[in-house]
């Protein structure tokens, strides 16, 4: 018995200027829709994503979700279980640190069924400097399986020397010419970052393997993922996993931030049961590196 | 709806629920508990007479009449949400019987992310990083999580979960608080009592941190933890960075927020306290969030109304600390380690009502903490 992905759905924006809370209730609802399954069963709603529309600091975005689709907003006498909702930071391995936390409380029965969304847009288009990611969501819905071990291990380490190697914030700068100045976010990304978050995912991973006594020639599929290009593939030739078992974002998708993870996992779920163990990855700014099995 | 106040349904539950009758896990849990709380509050103060002294426009508020705030703590130059994280759990740490390197997660539940300054909030990395690096707690699980003031609150429940259940021993959530700059900016915003910027302007900054452990026995143990987001109020409370200026506004329907709250607490409570299979009046010390101590007095008439009894004492700092958004209960618990005024068979509950709207219950003995802190036997 184990924690199982029941499904996951992407959205992207058709708009020039997106809403990132509209792209997560896309994603959440058609989630949803895939699984067959209604607002309501969602007991656990966590937003993974990180450039948010505005960038609202409160409430949790997970709760303003949870609100548009529907999921237990108000309290229903006689209406079983409602939703908690929070968001989770920690960048592009906030997806899959959201499902570390619903696999905790899916396996301790707190939650029955539990969603991670991923969302990033620009939240200030023509403002903001450096902010390269698509605007993208995508959602993953998790419940428990008496048939399969589902998501069996996972791994978190952090490498603090290259913190700033990748680094955003939200600061005010001085502008006399309009109305003083403004608030603003910058992203800046190292060029040595890739490599070095390329590193810390081989080094994790490696320390998963001998925790649980994985043997990489066994795993069937590798689902990497780190904000940046061709990092699956490279990941997968240092690991010794050769490309046909590496689960490769869709072209378009290569820019997507805390998304990227489960725009990967729906890469590969059309054809459940073709792949027996897959080996779920993320890096992200910290660097933090952030590992899973997950057993089919 | 007399029914609906009292109870939100027999043999089930709202919330999503820890211990108790029906809660998790079910069969054998491993109890937890509070092993040290650790707080961090910085030096220069702000009246609110000096705060109301600088608002842009002429008011007529008076504002520690409606809401009892005095003063607060501000930061000073040395300080950002940062140090006051850092130096608060550095803080817990020394009242704790383990170091930094036992714990197995780290949480940050800051809603203010100011590092490296005040005028600066970061977004990546999260701050766990360097929190974690910096403590010395290279095993544990670290991740930043946003849950407005019922942040730290989560951090425990999710900790909580995880101890039970036996996937970790040891665990710790902080928060550093640096929101008196959203009162600087009301105070160039507001021009009467009306202002949905108002709240701000009670606003004080402080960091906390709680530490908890699987516990060798059930005494002093944490009995029931529920927590539930009522989504239909979501938007009652928004806060972003100003357009004014530097720093963050936060923009809140204060009566609304405070009037639901209050009427969709009372079902909650009551249902965590038939799960412990306990009575309000039960409880030894009852710590709600801290907005306002006229709005703890209001709520306090109607949980007596609908809850029939009250707890033995009612917790209310916000008058010298002001609103610390989600360090208010965990400042709060350490001030009255600090003094002394637990005793080990004490029960304690906190209740957290933050935007979105969050509702959060824990319900624990306090138990040897008291020894941490040279009181108990």
């Amino acid at each position: 018995m184990g924690t199982v992905v029941e499904a996951t759905a992407i959205a992207t924006a058709d708009e020039p200027v997106p809403s990132a809370i509209g792209l997560a209730d896309a994603a959440a609802r058609a989630c949803l829709e895939r699984a067959g399954r209604g607002p309501d069963d969602v007991q656990l709603l966590i937003n993974a994503g990180v450039y948010l529309d505005r960038n609202i600091s409160e409430p949790a975005i997970a709760a303003l979700i949870q609100e548009d689709i529907g999921a237990n907003p108000e309290i229903q006498p006689g209406g079983g279980q409602g939703t908690l909702s929070f968001d989770v930071r920690n960048g592009a391995c906030g997806v899959l640190t959201g499902m570390y936390l619903v696999d905790g409380l899916l396996t301790s029965g707190t939650v029955q069924c539990g969603m991670v969304v991923g969302c990033d847009v620009d939240p200030e288009p023509g403002i903001s400097e450096g902010f390269g990611f698509m605007a993208a969501a995508g959602a993953v819905l998790l419940s428990r399986d008496d048939a399969r071990p589902g998501l069996t291990a996972f791994k978190f380490k952090t490498f603090p020397e290259f913190a700033q190697e990748f680094h955003s914030h939200v600061a005010w700068q001085e502008d006399p010419g309009n109305g003083g100045g403004r608030n603003m976010l910058t992203i800046m990304i190292d060029e040595h970052y890739p490599a070095h978050a390329l590193a810390c995912a081989e080094a994790t991973v490696r320390e998963l393997a001998i925790d649980t006594e994985l043997d990489l020639d066994e795993v069937d599929l590798l689902i990497a993922t780190a904000s940046v290009p061709d990092f699956a593939a490279a990941l997968g030739q240092r690991l010794g996993i050769t490309q046909a078992r590496i689960a490769s974002l869709a072209d378009g998708f290569t820019g997507a931030h805390t998304a990227a993870a489960a725009i990967a996992r729906e890469a590969v779920l059309p054809v459940p049961g073709t792949s027996r163990s897959a080996l779920v990855v993320s890096a992200g700014a910290g660097i933090t590196v952030a590992a899973a099995v997950h057993r089919m | 709806m007399a029914e609906m106040e009292t109870s939100v349904r027999s043999g089930e539950h709202w919330m999503a629920l820890e211990g108790g009758r029906d809660g998790s896990p079910g069969g054998r849990a491993w109890p937890s508990r509070f092993a040290a709380i650790g707080a961090y509050l910085p030096s220069p103060r702000l009246t609110t007479d000096q705060l109301m002294a600088t608002t842009r426009y002429e008011t007529d508020i008076e504002l520690e009449r409606l809401t009892g705030v005095r003063e607060r703590h501000v930061v000073g130059r040395d300080d950002d949400s940062y140090t006051l994280a850092f130096e608060a759990a550095r803080d817990a740490l020394a009242h704790a019987e383990f170091g930094a390197e036992d714990l197995d997660m780290l949480i940050v539940s800051s809603i203010s992310r100011h590092v490296g300054g005040v005028w600066r909030t970061q977004i990546e990395p999260p701050v766990s990083v360097s929190l974690k690096h910096a403590l010395g707690a290279p095993h544990a699980v670290s991740f930043d999580i946003s849950n407005a003031c019922a942040g730290m609150m989560t951090g425990v429940f999710l900790l909580n979960d995880f101890i039970r259940q036996g996937r970790i021993r040891r665990g710790m959530v902080v928060s550093g608080e640096y929101i008196s700059e959203l009162g600087r900016n009301a105070a160039q915003e507001v021009r009467d009592v009306m202002s949905d910027q108002l709240p701000s302007l009670t606003l004080g900054d402080a960091g906390a941190a709680a530490v908890l452990e699987r516990a060798p026995d059930s005494d002093g143990h944490i009995e029931v933890a529920g927590f539930t987001t009522l989504s239909e109020h979501s938007r009652l409370c928004v806060a972003f960075p100003s357009k004014i200026g530097p720093g963050t506004t936060m923009h809140t329907n204060g009566r609304e927020i405070h009037r639901v709250g209050v009427v969709d607490a009372v079902p909650l409570l009551r249902e965590v306290l038939d799960q412990a299979g306990l009575e309000f009046a039960d409880i030894d010390y009852f710590i709600p969030h801290q907005t306002s101590a006229r709005a703890i007095k209001k709520a306090m008439v109607e949980f007596a109304q609908q809850l029939g009894g009250t707890p033995r004492h009612v917790v209310v700092t916000v008058d010298e600390l002001g609103n610390t958004a989600s360090t208010t209960h965990f400042v709060a618990l350490w001030k009255y380690l600090n003094e002394g005024r637990f005793t080990e068979g004490d029960r304690v509950m906190l209740l957290s009502l933050a935007s979105g709207l969050e509702v959060g219950i824990i319900i624990f003995r306090v138990g040897e903490l008291v020894e941490h802190y040279g009181h108990g036997r």
